[in-house]
């Protein structure tokens, strides 16, 4: 689904974010993707959506070589994956239903359809009840909250998230992190940035570790606490 | 992985979406003309100028014209005799204008009836003439000529004739100036459209900053976009239509205004101080095809605008 063979990015020519970076994602996979600050978490998932285009190196996501995809072709590409920026991006003079409605209009979702989605995917995160609310009057949890849901508004196949826990507490991060796990049991391939050591664990999923630009040990986790319930969290995906 | 496949799978195209994205444009280009509806005014209001400059010169030349081929159809010489013409003089003038083919249709107006004549016609001058001690019309022979012979140019030899026929004072030929009227409202047809055009482009321009601005201001919210995977057409329909509406705006203000002049105008045309130029030059409003066009220049100067604002903004994705 990702495959990296020898990216280099390099911003100026003093800073290189990734250094030959080599990394591989299966289908279905759910994958960390780890390492300190300024590791170049961000910068790899940026390369993915093809926000940034590498220095050096190939990428292909889905079968297409992100090299070759020519303009025209971006927004479809980029309709096909769900991301959840580390800065959230909901657009500030819209409400959260219009942020999700707008995101719907793009992907081609009947507007009828819109408020029933909408309903059901903030129902998932727990913020049915702000429908009508702006971001700025959100929490930081909240708006991250909503950057999700809009993430996973179509089943997209694949997700990509950066730091989408960062600013919840553990209970609601725990809650979070079952709506990526029930997202890839749907058939997503999820590849989520993060450096809560503590989640990581308890999710027990493969690890990229990066450090500093470049790939370290790829640790493989212990046995998966894989959920025994679907939760409520279940419904809203069968739609 | 199926479920997501086979929804994936469906067309993004297909069906019901392009409802939902015109309805976004509409909803969105009004949307912004109403949050920056003082920007937007300055913007309708150049294109009003210009389409008003252009529509006032189209209107003037247009009822020019009218006028002139009005007249055109039956093209007049006139030959004026002496004041103090002989009967000999007069009959002499007549034998010349008889024995000529192209002449033959001819009239003579006596002193007094020319007088009568310019009473009826011009009744606001009256007090004028009641002034005056002596009727100060020559007499002359009105003769009908067609314009084919008018136009030839044995006939120019044939006036220098006339006018040294004894007894005639002077011989006009209103074709001449009927011809003079026409180039005028020519020139002024073409003024019209050359100043009309430069404020227009002028007008084109101020929307593009006008837009070039709600780019600016919305450079975020555009990323986003491209972010989640909105076409530039999605991303730039709303711009364009924000021009449309604004080219509309002017140019419908355009013949609005327009056509407060020309009521005003006439109505000023009825009062005691007309006179017969400003008479019909107002005399009839633009034909609704002109209108339209108007409306439809505004329109193209408004989707100018956002045209090239839209071509100068950067593809680029965010970053
Ligand atoms: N646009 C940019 N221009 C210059 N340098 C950049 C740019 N974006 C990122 N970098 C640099 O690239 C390196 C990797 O950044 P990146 O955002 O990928 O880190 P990260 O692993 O996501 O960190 P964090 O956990 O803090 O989000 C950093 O040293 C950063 O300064
Ligand atoms: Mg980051």
């Amino acid at each position: 689904m990702i495959d990296f063979y020898h990216v280099t990015k390099r911003f100026d020519r003093y800073s290189i974010a990734l250094h030959d970076v080599t990394f591989h994602a299966d289908k279905g996979e759910f994958v960390f993707l780890t390492g300190p600050s300024g590791a170049g978490k961000s910068t790899i998932l940026k390369l993915i959506l093809r926000q940034l285009l590498p220095s050096e190196g190939q990428i292909v996501v889905n079968g297409r070589n992100l090299a070759t995809l020519k303009r025209a072709q971006l927004p479809l590409f980029r309709r096909e994956i769900g991301m959840v920026f580390q800065d959230f991006k909901l657009i500030e003079r819209m409400t959260i239903f219009e942020n999700l409605s707008f995101v719907m209009t793009v992907l081609g979702v009947p507007p009828r359809d819109h408020k029933k989605k909408a309903y059901a995917v903030l129902r998932a995160v727990n913020l049915h009840h702000r429908l009508n609310a702006y971001p700025p009057q959100l929490s930081g949890g909240e708006q991250q909250r909503v950057a999700i849901a809009r993430a996973l508004i179509n089943d997209p196949y694949l997700i990509i998230a950066d730091e989408p826990t960062g600013n919840l507490d553990p209970d609601l991060s725990a809650d979070v992190m079952q709506i990526f796990i029930e997202a890839n049991l749907r058939g997503s391939t999820v590849l989520l940035a993060t450096h809560d050591r503590e989640m990581i664990r308890r999710t027990g999923r493969r690890v990229v570790h990066l450090e500093k630009g470049r790939v370290g040990e790829e640790r493989p986790q212990q046995a998966p606490e894989v959920p025994d319930s679907p939760s409520t969290f279940m419904q809203w995906g069968s739609l | 992985m199926a479920g997501a496949r086979r929804r994936r799978d469906a067309t993004p195209d297909a069906g019901e979406r392009p409802l939902g994205v015109y309805g976004y444009f509409v909803h969105e280009a009004l949307r912004r003309l109403w949050v920056y509806r003082r920007t937007s005014m300055v913007a309708v209001g150049m294109i009003a100028i210009a389409l008003l400059t252009l529509g006032t010169f189209l209107l003037i030349s247009g009822n020019l014209n009218r006028a002139v081929d009005r007249w055109q159809g039956r093209s007049q010489l006139s030959v004026f005799l002496d004041r103090d013409a002989t009967p000999a003089q007069i009959a002499g003038v007549r034998e010349f204008l008889t024995r000529e083919p192209s002449l033959a249709k001819f009239e003579f107006v006596s002193r007094e009836a020319a007088y009568e004549k310019f009473k009826r016609h011009f009744a606001q001058l009256a007090p004028v003439l009641a002034e005056l001690e002596q009727n100060p019309f020559p007499p002359s022979f009105e003769v009908q000529v067609t314009s084919r012979d008018a136009a030839s140019a044995p006939f120019t030899t044939l006036l220098a004739r006339l006018r040294v026929v004894d007894g005639v004072d002077d011989v006009q030929l209103d074709w001449e100036w009927v011809a003079r009227l026409r180039r005028i409202a020519n020139v002024l047809s073409i003024v019209g459209l050359v100043a009309g055009g430069i404020l227009a482009v002028a007008a084109a321009f101020t929307i593009a900053n006008v837009i070039r601005l709600t780019m600016f201001l919305y450079r975020e919210e555009i990323d986003i976009m491209r972010l989640v995977g909105a076409k530039e057409t999605t991303i730039r329909g709303p711009f364009l239509l924000e021009g449309f509406f604004q080219g509309m705006c002017g140019g419908l203000l355009a013949v609005g205004m327009l056509y407060g002049i020309f009521r005003g105008a006439r109505a000023l045309a009825t009062g005691p101080s007309s006179a017969l130029l400003w008479d019909f030059l107002f005399s009839e409003f633009l034909p609704w095809p002109t209108s339209l066009a108007l409306v439809a220049g505004g329109i193209l100067a408004g989707l100018f605008g956002s045209w090239i604002s839209l071509r100068e903004s950067s593809e680029e994705s965010a970053g």
